[in-house]
């Protein structure tokens, strides 16, 4: 049966529309692909995915589950936490079965990390040189915890709120913001001769 | 050599492979139903294991207040050893376990994951002491010690084992029933929990003890067994501390009094002095007994 919805109408519509009209048509499904698949690659890629076809397969795997479990998709939450949330699960079990580390590769947007870790850092005179080129930042980045990596990732290159955060890790919000900060001040650790201990 | 992919093209690609595959197998989401049973099964699972943990709890304020603390000096050797016996290991596991079971069900729940360890675990340590403490007090504390707690076979309900703490009149220990005390209450009969009846002689019983027997009821009697005692009773008491269940709704009330005691009885007269035979004197530890005793009503 053929979409009852055209690209053009498909645009206007909300996610949640889009999902209820899914639950009538399959195919309406694509739209949800095309909306979502070019963040969530970028997103695996910062999770650490680093072959273009694992980012692939994991993401179909993240399609078909999230098809296969649209009616467990609870409306009070936002559509995208729930995707990514989705995707975030795919990535973890996908790194599990591999027993594969992550390869962290910062892209230029950690330009919202360094500006932050440098707005924290109490030695100004420190942080007027700082100097940190995107390649010692990825090395510092590649020492931390898994969990420290998810959230620095969604805060500062997903950009996503504590709240869509603690949807799509489904942790506390108040466990997010102290991960969050432990995270910093661990990235920091990690880079002795730029930041002060 | 392999030409690049596009965006669009990988797109397509993506796209193109999951929808072929969800036409190729057949799938379709899962119903709806599934999704909120399965919600409501986690929610109810929960609430159980809390409902359980406060039955658990019930059980453990049973075991706290039916046990003696006072009184290990006469049933055990020491007091590790009374620990031991008498605290309510099994139930603090159990709700230990059950808070942890309805910590892990309902952080399965939809929204379970936003709630804090912290609050999940308290909100249901709170609702187990509350539900708990009520369920007490209308004596599901001793059925649940007793009927769930004479299963498992390392385990004893506490009023079993204090009952055989009390059924050693070797040791000058002995718990039961006051079936009849003499008029002047210089004697008095006793049917322990075996059901053996005890004669036993209360001459060197002070005031305090003596209105504790004729006051009938179930008492816990510390003295001498016959052999080492100087008179033809069974039993020689020394103290007789009163023995109420608490939390137990099947108490029935009180029966009327067996004798009346007045210190201004010629009996009560003759018992109003602090001193007790040297028999008595000679049980351990008597000092301690004896502080107890006096703090008896």
């Amino acid at each position: 049966m053929p979409s009852e919805i055209s690209p053009r109408q498909g645009d206007d519509a909300s996610d949640e529309e889009i999902v209820r009209r899914t639950l009538l048509d399959k195919e309406a499904f694509g739209l949800i692909i095309e909306r979502y698949e070019a963040k969530l690659l970028r997103y695996l890629e910062r999770l650490g995915v680093g072959i273009s076809e694992d980012r692939e397969d994991i993401l179909q795997n993240a399609f078909i589950k999230a098809y296969k479990n649209l009616n467990s998709f609870d409306p009070t939450l936002a559509f995208s936490s729930w995707m990514y949330r989705i995707a975030h699960n795919e990535t973890m079990s996908f790194f599990r079965a591999k027993h594969a580390r992550p390869q962290v590769i910062l892209s230029e947007e950690s330009e919202a990390l360094i500006t932050e870790l440098k707005d924290d850092t109490a030695d100004a005179s420190l942080a007027a040189e700082f100097r940190l080129s995107r390649g010692e930042l990825a090395k510092a980045f590649e020492k931390l915890p898994h969990d420290y990596q998810d959230v620095l990732t969604l805060r500062f290159f997903e950009d996503r709120s504590y709240a869509e955060m603690s949807d799509i890790l489904e942790m506390p919000v108040g466990t997010i913001s102290t991960l969050l900060y432990r995270a910093k001040r661990a990235l920091r650790n990690a880079m002795p001769d730029v930041f002060l201990p | 050599m392999t030409t690049p992919t596009t965006s669009k093209e990988q797109h397509d690609h993506i796209a193109e492979r999951v929808l072929e595959r969800i036409k190729d197998e057949r799938l379709s989401p899962r119903p709806r139903w599934e999704f909120i049973f399965k919600n409501y099964f986690f929610w109810t699972f929960g609430a159980l294991a809390v409902a359980f943990g406060s039955l658990a709890f019930s059980a453990t304020l049973f075991e706290i207040t039916n046990v003696d603390w006072r009184l290990s000096v006469a049933t055990h050797s020491n007091f590790f050893s009374f620990f031991l016996a008498a605290a309510p290991f099994l139930w603090v596991f159990m709700l230990a376990l059950f808070i942890l079971i309805g910590y892990v069900t309902v952080r399965r729940t939809n929204h379970g994951y936003r709630y804090p360890l912290v609050l999940i675990a308290l909100g249901a340590v709170m609702t187990s002491i509350t539900v708990g403490s009520g369920l007490y007090t209308i004596g599901l504390g001793r059925a649940t010690d007793e009927m769930i707690g004479d299963h498992p076979p390392f385990y004893r309900p506490i009023l079993f084992a204090e009952r055989s703490w009390w059924l050693a009149p070797e040791k000058g220990l002995l718990g039961g029933q006051i079936v009849d005390v003499s008029p002047d209450i210089s004697s008095f009969t006793l049917r322990d929990f075996s059901g053996q009846v005890w004669h036993i002689d209360s001459s060197d019983l002070r005031n305090q003890d003596l209105a504790t027997v004729a006051r009938a009821g179930t008492v816990r009697v510390v003295g001498l067994p016959s052999k080492t005692a100087t008179t033809s009773f069974d039993f020689h008491a020394c103290f007789v501390f009163p023995w109420e269940t608490r939390g137990d709704f099947r108490n029935e009330s009180l029966p009327p009094p067996l004798a009346v005691f007045s210190t201004t009885s010629e009996r009560g007269e003759k018992n109003s002095t602090t001193t007790q035979g040297e028999a008595c004197e000679g049980i351990r530890p008597y000092r301690q007994l004896r502080t107890i005793d006096d703090a008896n009503p």
